[in-house]
């Protein structure tokens, strides 16, 4: 049977818009940090696991390689990790098969995150995560698929805009008090929110964690090594991590199955059966407010639709019967992306010590839970944390309560360690260091669509919209493939489907990916087609913004035959089509 | 190295200069649906985690984790990527299978560089941002000045490492998936364009596509598997200086760290009297000599004599690269590692055809990623015969 695994150590450098500090600098000032906080050396570091967003952020190739000495790898066993988003938690994860498989005793995990180097801006490393044939010649943004995820959350349970705000307020209010904290507010209102610029519609500025520059590092040990190392270590009890399809326009949107399979397998490991009752914090990846709600809810911690009744009964607040993102999460202390996941990990080590100060939730916690999601609305990654002494062994214990705090507090011993790193740059002064490097790399491609997508573009050129049966399951799969992802076997013929379909969901986007503002909104639509167990993103026409809806019927409106090139844009756009017919 | 853990399956697809026509998800389904063959499990049901291995710049994707689960029968499942070697996404699955949280693991790496239509301006953006790319060096010209330093240092020459991509290009005749095969003399080579003197062109790997993807189990679900586990005796893996400024030159560091972590782990003593075969790095055909050199298994100087003998060839004291290494079967980059594995699996299980090496027990994979970068990993894989039973 596996080791126990325990987190002994952690730190993190401030999170900031622009660091000075180069990306090997902050991992460096995060790494010693957690090093320092359990007086440790690099010499008891057995092995460096470390993680990182996209290499387009640093804008460099193999980042992991070039931020490898920083993160404290020179001369020792080191692997990088990748899930998009979900990198942080995973990192963790990473640390724990390290050193649960007896490949190491001691392990450093270290997240860094510098957004700021790509310009004109960060977003810009986001539109290459796009199907290269399908999706990019639509010029899709990162905001659309927010947008269309959360309109589709707020669409299936009614929602008002105010359930969702009320996140961002409560999460930039917890973080007031972080010293790391780029966003703190502990006056913000959901007026503020309600009231912010509209980016892509349901999606607001203060709906969204900007783009931030950090590290994150925590040091991870085997049961033998930890007893040594501290006499409070926290325990890693569960992990759980899961991919969903590529084809994200096939899923509904409105509940994350991905998250809730990964928390199935970390709490099936930590032995959390109850899950509502036998986790006491919950720090859920909240890069857009209505992700924490959508994340309790993938974590089983409330019914799907029922997350934001709890956000207003109070149940989510720091002193509430589950308090959610104590930490200020990503809408509250910044969203370096890697950094920000393992940031929730360090948080819930605070947390479950009791060394997390200001934040510190009242009562007994005694077990946490932390997650991070990523890819294309695609992965989830989950570790369950324990408090020493109760963990493993209190699965029926009850939660911690109000009532139990003024006996029962845990003792606060020392503040959390934080760099003092993390020295924000205006942008006056970055455009005047010495030193300022501009490079712009020569990335071409051509990519073979493919048997699958080659033959469903050259149908478009036809004017069909082909699909793809695959008689095990029955489902035709447009956009098409070879093979059958869920009976992994090759699918067995070619079907024409209809023009029409339906919106699945949709949003009103007023920016380009730079941020820059637009002179027409565009109106990305994710659109069920008819004949189909799929569908695919375009956009729609000839519709007023205000009139769109969830569920309405449309159809598609080709290119005249002569411009047709064998592409997704000889569907020009996608249109309202009269019911009934 | 206690629990034990097994390669139960192979597959692979491609290995060719180009693969037109065919996306990267079909090239990455063939071969997970032959590797899932020969293991004999369905992936829906029988494998418990997914490991794939690839670096964006040169996929052209951000997070290109996305999208692989499709194809590898891996939706809704355990799925990591590992932005690195192939190689590291093998010792990645034996973690996760040690660990207990997976008994069958599945990992894929693969290389669909024909994408890539600027692939020297990609590479040379590994270099560092602020103090090397001002300079417009090229990764050709980092190889060239540790070929050099490597030279200097060991007293090889010019002429050995030419004998080298003879020989890897001589024996990839034999393998049926190598994409270049050639009868190349000593001489061919030594006439060939320097890129990067002392680096000739014939001694730089030619790029390729192809994928590999492999199917790890515990000792137990492994003897129910198969009936020809090829064991995995130790790994090591390490990174030195990623920094062109303080690194040691002319020696391949991080491989030394790595096997002796692999060697330590699979109590192996002498490696060159233990070890029957060697798939090392040589994409630059000098690497496979310095690597030779870093795995333990010769000196600078008696890597000559060895060469000048034939004794790394196939039938020789060591065979090394038996498979045509990159050399002859191409440079595919991330999935180098797993190619290496590859013909030690087959060769452990005796079914290498034509360039089967006799008593073929005890086998060395090591990686090395791509220059400019410094990080390795090794692994001694053998056959029940090599394992002691």
């Amino acid at each position: 049977m596996a080791r126990r695994v325990a987190v002994v150590g952690a730190g993190m450098t401030k999170f900031v818009r622009r660091a000075q500090e180069t990306g090997k600098e902050l991992a460096w000032e995060a790494s010693r940090a957690a090093l320092d906080s359990c007086e440790l050396t690099l010499d008891d570091v057995d092995a460096v696991c470390l993680t990182s967003a996209p290499d387009a952020f640093d804008g460099v190739h193999m980042k992991g390689e070039y931020l490898s000495d920083g993160a404290g790898a020179f001369g020792k066993p080191f692997i990088r990790t990748y899930v998009g988003g979900g990198s942080g938690v995973f990192t963790a994860i990473q640390a724990w098969y390290t050193v649960a498989s007896g490949m190491a005793d001691v392990v450093l995990a270290v997240a860094e995150e510098k957004m700021s180097s790509t310009q004109p801006h960060p977003q810009g490393a986001f539109l290459t995560i796009f199907d290269n044939v399908l999706e990019r010649p639509l010029g899709p943004n990162l905001l659309w698929i927010f947008a269309l995820e959360m309109n589709r959350y707020m669409s299936v349970y009614d929602l008002d805009k105010r359930d969702i705000a009320q996140i961002a307020v409560k999460n930039k209010r917890n973080a007031a008090g972080h010293p790391a904290a780029l966003l703190g507010q502990s006056d913000i209102t959901v007026e503020d929110v309600l009231g912010s610029e509209t980016l892509a519609w349901p999606v607001q500025r203060l709906d969204v964690s900007p783009i931030s520059d950090g590290a994150v590092a925590v040091v991870v040990a085997s049961e033998e090594a930890a007893r040594r190392i501290t006499d409070r270590p926290v325990w890693i009890d569960g992990v759980g991590w899961n991919l969903d399809t590529t084809y994200w326009t096939n899923r509904d949107l409105v509940f994350p199955e991905y998250v809730a399979n990964a928390a199935r397998m970390a709490y099936d490991m930590a032995g959390v059966t109850e899950p509502r009752k036998q986790i006491h914090i919950a720090e859920p990846y909240d890069p857009f407010d209505y992700k924490e709600l959508h994340h309790l809810e993938g974590l089983l911690l409330f019914e799907p639709g029922k997350a934001p009744e709890a956000a207003r009964d109070g149940v989510l607040n720091r002193d509430g019967d589950l308090p959610s993102c104590p930490s200020g999460g990503l809408l509250g202390v910044g969203n370096p992306i890697a950094a920000a996941g393992l940031m929730k990990i360090a948080e819930l080590y605070w947390q479950l010590r009791g060394d997390a100060g200001e934040r510190q939730v009242p009562g007994t916690p005694e077990r946490g839970v932390a997650q991070a999601w990523g890819d294309l609305m695609q992965v989830g990654t989950v570790v369950v944390m324990g408090r020493d002494g109760v963990s493993r062994s209190s699965g029926s214990s009850p939660p911690a309560t109000s009532d139990t705090v003024a006996a029962t507090s845990l003792p606060v011993v020392q503040t959390p360690p934080y760099a003092t790193a993390g020295h924000p740059l205006s942008d006056a002064q970055f455009r005047g260091a010495v030193g300022a490097v501009d490079h712009a790399v020569d990335a071409r491609y051509e990519w073979d669509a493919g048997v699958a997508v080659g033959r469903f573009l050259d149908g478009l050129a036809e004017g069909r919209i082909l699909g793809r049966e695959c008689r095990g399951c029955g489902r035709v799969l447009v956009p098409p493939r070879m093979f059958c992802e869920r009976c992994f076997r090759a699918t067995d013929s070619w079907v024409d489907v209809r023009h029409s379909g339906s919106v699945e969901t949709f949003s009103i986007c007023h920016v380009a990916w730079d941020m820059t503002p637009l002179d027409e909104p565009q109106l990305p639509a994710v659109i069920s087609i008819d004949g189909s167990d799929g569908g695919f993103l375009h956009v729609l026409g000839e519709v007023a913004p205000d009139d769109v809806r969830v569920g309405m019927a449309v159809e598609a409106v080709w290119k005249p035959e002569v411009e047709r090139t064998g592409s997704i844009l000889d569907i020009a756009y996608f249109r309202p089509r009269a019911t009934g017919d | 190295m206690e629990p034990r853990v097994a390669v139960v399956g192979i597959g692979h697809a491609g290995f060719a200069p180009i693969t037109a026509g065919v996306s990267y998800k079909e090239l990455m389904f063939e071969a997970a649906q032959r590797a899932y063959f020969d293991a004999g499990v369905d992936p829906r049901t029988g494998v418990d985690s997914f490991v794939c291995c690839s670096e964006d710049f040169l996929e052209g994707t951000s997070i290109f984790d996305e999208y692989v689960p499709d194809q590898l029968g891996a939706v809704q499942r355990p799925v990591q990527t590992v932005a690195g070697d192939g190689l590291f996404g093998f010792v990645t699955a034996l973690m996760l299978i040690r660990s207990g949280i997976a008994s069958v693991v599945a990992v894929e790496a693969h290389s669909k560089v024909s994408d890539v239509r600027s692939l020297g301006a990609i590479e040379a953006f590994a270099l560092d941002p602020v103090l090397n790319r001002p300079l417009g060096i090229s990764t050709l010209n980092v190889a060239g000045l540790e070929m050099n330093a490597f030279l200097e240092r060991t007293g090889l020459s010019e002429e050995h490492c030419a004998m080298v991509a003879s020989k890897n290009r001589t024996n990839a005749l034999d393998n049926p998936r190598a994409a270049y095969p050639a009868h190349l003399s000593v001489e061919d080579v030594d006439d060939s364009t320097p890129v990067s003197w002392p680096l000739r062109d014939l001694e730089v790997a030619r790029r390729a596509d192809g994928c590999v993807v492999m199917v790890l189990a515990s000792e137990e679900r492994a003897r129910q598997l198969t009936e020809a586990p090829v064991w995995i005796l130790g790994a090591g893996w390490a990174s030195s200086s990623p920094s062109l400024e303080s690194r040691l030159w002319g020696h391949a560091e991080s491989t030394t760290r790595a096997a002796e972590m692999a060697y330590r782990l699979a109590d192996v003593g002498d490696p060159a009297e233990e070890i029957d075969l060697a798939e090392v790095d040589d994409v630059y055909a000098f690497r496979e000599l310095e690597h030779l050199e870093a795995l333990g298994i010769a000196t600078g100087p008696e890597l000559a004599s060895l060469l000048e003998a034939g004794d790394l060839d196939i039938g020789g004291e060591m065979s090394v690269n038996a498979s045509g290494g990159s050399i002859g079967q191409g440079n595919l980059f991330e999935a180098n590692g797993l190619v290496r594995v590859l013909e030690c699996v087959e060769q452990l299980r005796g079914e290498a055809g034509e360039r089967q090496v006799d008593e073929a027990y005890v086998a060395v994979a090591q990686s090395a990623r791509q220059v400019p970068s410094t990080s390795s990993a090794v692994v001694i894989l053998a056959n029940d015969a090599g394992a002691g039973g």
